[in-house]
């Protein structure tokens, strides 16, 4: 259930990020991969910085206080699917 | 193994082994100005050897193989032996080699600066290198480009220019027969002569340069210049890299201050007196 | 003969000392070719070399420091995958040995990911890992029914997107060897390490790398083999691994790897006439590092498919497979 699971990112899986153009690259040296993201995924990462576990919901938060997000529930199963392809890369883990 | 002999090339030194007399023959004489020292550690082992006891004699095929291999790497012909030495060096270079990012990339230096030539084969980055070469710029490799990681500088390889099929004609009119290896008719990527580099390209392999300049060449089309994104352009130069992976983490920090620092452009262009013009407008102009 | 230089080199680093280029040369041909150049690397740290050693030497730590992170990349992904099975799952080799933090891990070359599973959770390990993202690398029938029929393992797989193989077994030698080791016993007994991962005993991972090389294999790689078994050694109980080397069957061959073990990298031992004969096939390798004793090591070839294999099993096994063009090397 989406609106259950939580999310958390481990110290191990720190990246080193660069910007070029509209494009963030990813260095992630545990898996040796760079990956190359767009927003909203770096900033989706940002509010998981502090290692603790986050649902769907608190991360739709969270970037709705910087960001207008639009609808939440269109918002949140966006939220939902970027969390789901960053821990089948293991950039965040399932907590 | 019977027939050897030591080469540095740049900042590598290879020790290159073969079956038969006649590969180590035509290295020794192409690669005369360079160092052949006799008596160095080498960084890499070349191994041309037969592909079985039988094939040392009877329609003699090199297996090309070393320190570094490829399993199914096809056999040559003894009468390609000089390409198969070559391609043995770049084999190890490709695989082995870890102290700089490697960018499948040709260049050439004026007053201190870089200009860097990357594309598929084909795209006349070798060709355009080595007209350069002979036309006030100081040639620094056809193959490979070494990026040092720490100062971001672009570091000579100056092995022999490889030239394919048409290039063959245009170049060797322009530099002479007394600096042309032999025709190697009919090998896997068609005709192939090597040229040698001027005296001042393997004078001076040693000194590196910062590069100011980066081109994506396409050989064969009609007179066109296109700006490339920074995104297109790390992909492209990760995918021409063979080493970016195995360097880890030092590679991405050079690669994309690599981006960020040079400016760059794609050109298209029908013949390589038209590729010159272009590239020295360019360079007036961004370099 | 440079192996017998990269084996003294190991035994004892100083022994380079001596060494002039020709002789550099052929111990980093012949490290390179055993794929020891990580662990000559390390053992030579402190040893004072000639300048043009210290670039060569400095590039294998590295490259050795980026497998096992690789390798523990994969370990991490594995477990991620098999997590929620409840399964418990035990690394193998080299991985094994870097996530344990053992010496015989340092500076080694590690390649693919081994793990050992129970054989019931064989086809729910299998699905998992396509969940994940790994796929079959083999598409031919033959090799596939081979695998699943006769070995010790689903035939290898590969992941999709990060290209790294993976080699599930279920037990440590094929069906077929004469031996039978007791995988479950193997399993029960192992330890844990990082992320709910498990590595064999100190004792089974002796048995394990001995059925590897002295039960199984044609000695490819037997120096490095070697090499691991000597470490592993040093942590193991001698009564313990006697009679675990008795429980799985392979009491003969542990005590051969001990006298090898002892007579390559320790301080020596009296050595049989078979025990020569597996001496003189890993060290057959010139100062090119080329492989010499042709004979020879194609007889250790044959005879690791005979001692897997009915005869007249290998002989169909080995006819399948050269028709296709496969040789040995």
């Amino acid at each position: 259930m989406t609106a259950t699971k939580l999310y958390r990112r481990d110290g191990a899986d720190a990246v080193t990020a660069c910007a070029l153009d509209d494009i963030v690259l990813l260095y992630h040296p545990r898996s040796g991969q760079t990956h190359m993201v767009i927003s909203p995924v770096p900033e989706i990462l940002d509010q998981l910085v502090d290692g603790g576990p986050a649902s769907v919901a608190q991360i739709h938060d969270r970037l709705a206080r910087s960001f207008d997000l639009g609808p939440a529930d269109e918002a949140m199963d966006e939220i939902a699917a970027h969390l789901d392809a960053l821990v089948a890369l293991g950039l965040v883990r399932p907590a | 193994m019977r027939h050897h002999l030591t080469l540095r090339i740049g900042p590598a030194t290879f020790r290159i082994g073969s079956a038969w007399p006649a590969p180590v023959a035509q290295l020794a004489s192409l690669y005369a100005a360079y160092p052949q020292p006799s008596d160095a550690v080498a960084d890499f082992t070349v191994r041309l050897q037969p592909t079985s006891l039988v094939r040392r004699f009877i329609r003699p095929s090199i297996f090309i193989t070393g320190d570094h291999g490829l399993a199914d790497a096809a056999p040559m012909s003894l009468s390609h032996g000089l390409l198969a030495a070559e391609m043995g060096m770049n084999l190890q270079m490709a695989l082995g080699w870890r102290r700089h990012l490697l960018l499948h990339a040709s260049s050439v230096e004026k007053d201190g600066r870089v200009l860097v030539m990357t594309g598929e084969s084909g795209s006349g980055k070798s060709t355009l290198a080595a007209l350069l070469g002979e036309r006030g710029w100081r040639f620094m490799g056809d193959e490979f480009a070494l990026l040092d990681l720490d100062s971001g500088a672009i570091l000579p390889f100056p092995r022999l220019v490889s030239l394919k099929n048409r290039a063959i004609d245009v170049v060797a009119g322009q530099v002479g027969e007394g600096r042309m290896g032999p025709l190697l008719a009919a090998t896997a990527k068609g005709d192939i002569r090597h040229m040698v580099p001027r005296h001042d390209a393997v004078a001076r392999m040693g000194q590196g340069a910062m590069p100011a300049l980066l081109l994506f060449p396409r050989f064969g089309h009609a007179a066109d210049m296109r700006a490339v994104g920074q995104a297109e352009i790390f992909m492209r130069l990760t995918q021409a890299s063979t080493n970016y992976v195995a360097l880890g983490e030092p590679a991405f920090t050079a690669l994309t201050r690599f981006v960020r620092d040079v400016p760059a452009r794609a050109i298209d262009f029908p013949t390589g007196e038209d590729a010159i013009a272009m590239v020295e407008r360019l360079w007036e102009e961004m370099a | 003969m440079s192996a017998a230089l990269l084996v003294r080199a190991l035994r004892d680093p100083a022994s380079v000392a001596g060494l002039d280029a020709s002789g550099w040369n052929g111990l980093i041909a012949a490290a390179r070719a055993e794929r020891l150049i990580g662990t000559l690397a390390f053992r030579l740290d402190g040893v004072t070399v000639p300048p043009a050693l210290t670039p060569i030497l400095s590039d294998a730590r590295l490259d050795a420091a980026r497998e096992a992170r690789q390798a523990l990349w994969e370990a991490d992904r594995a477990a991620q995958a098999l997590g929620d099975l409840g399964v418990r799952v035990v690394l193998l080799k080299g991985t094994a040995y870097a996530a344990a933090g053992l010496k015989a891990g340092q500076g080694r070359f590690i390649g693919d990911l081994d793990i050992l599973v129970p054989v019931e959770a064989m086809a729910a390990v299998e699905q998992a890992l396509i969940a994940a993202g790994w796929e079959w690398v083999k598409d031919d029938p033959y090799d596939d029914a081979y695998y699943r029929q006769w070995m010790h393992e689903l035939p290898p797989m590969i992941h999709a997107t990060r290209d790294r193989m993976i080699d599930v077994h279920h037990t440590i030698l094929p069906l077929t060897a004469r031996q039978t080791p007791d995988a479950a016993a193997m399993i029960a007994d192992a330890v844990p390490v990082d992320d709910g991962l498990f590595v064999l005993s100190p004792e089974d991972r002796v048995v394990h790398a001995v059925a590897h090389m002295l039960a199984d294999g044609d000695l490819q790689g037997g120096l490095r083999n070697l090499w691991d078994i000597h470490h592993l050694l040093a942590d193991t109980d001698p009564d313990i691994l006697a009679s675990r080397a008795a429980r799985h069957g392979l009491t003969p061959h542990v005590r051969q790897a001990q006298r090898l073990a002892a007579a390559f990298y320790g301080p020596g031992a009296r050595l049989t006439l078979w025990d020569r004969l597996i001496r003189a096939r890993l060290l057959a390798r010139d100062g090119w590092g080329r492989e010499t004793r042709k004979a020879l090591v194609f007889a250790f070839f044959l005879r690791s498919h005979w001692i897997r294999m009915p005869p007249l099993m290998l002989a169909r096994h080995l006819w399948t497979k050269w028709r296709k063009g496969h040789r040995p090397q």
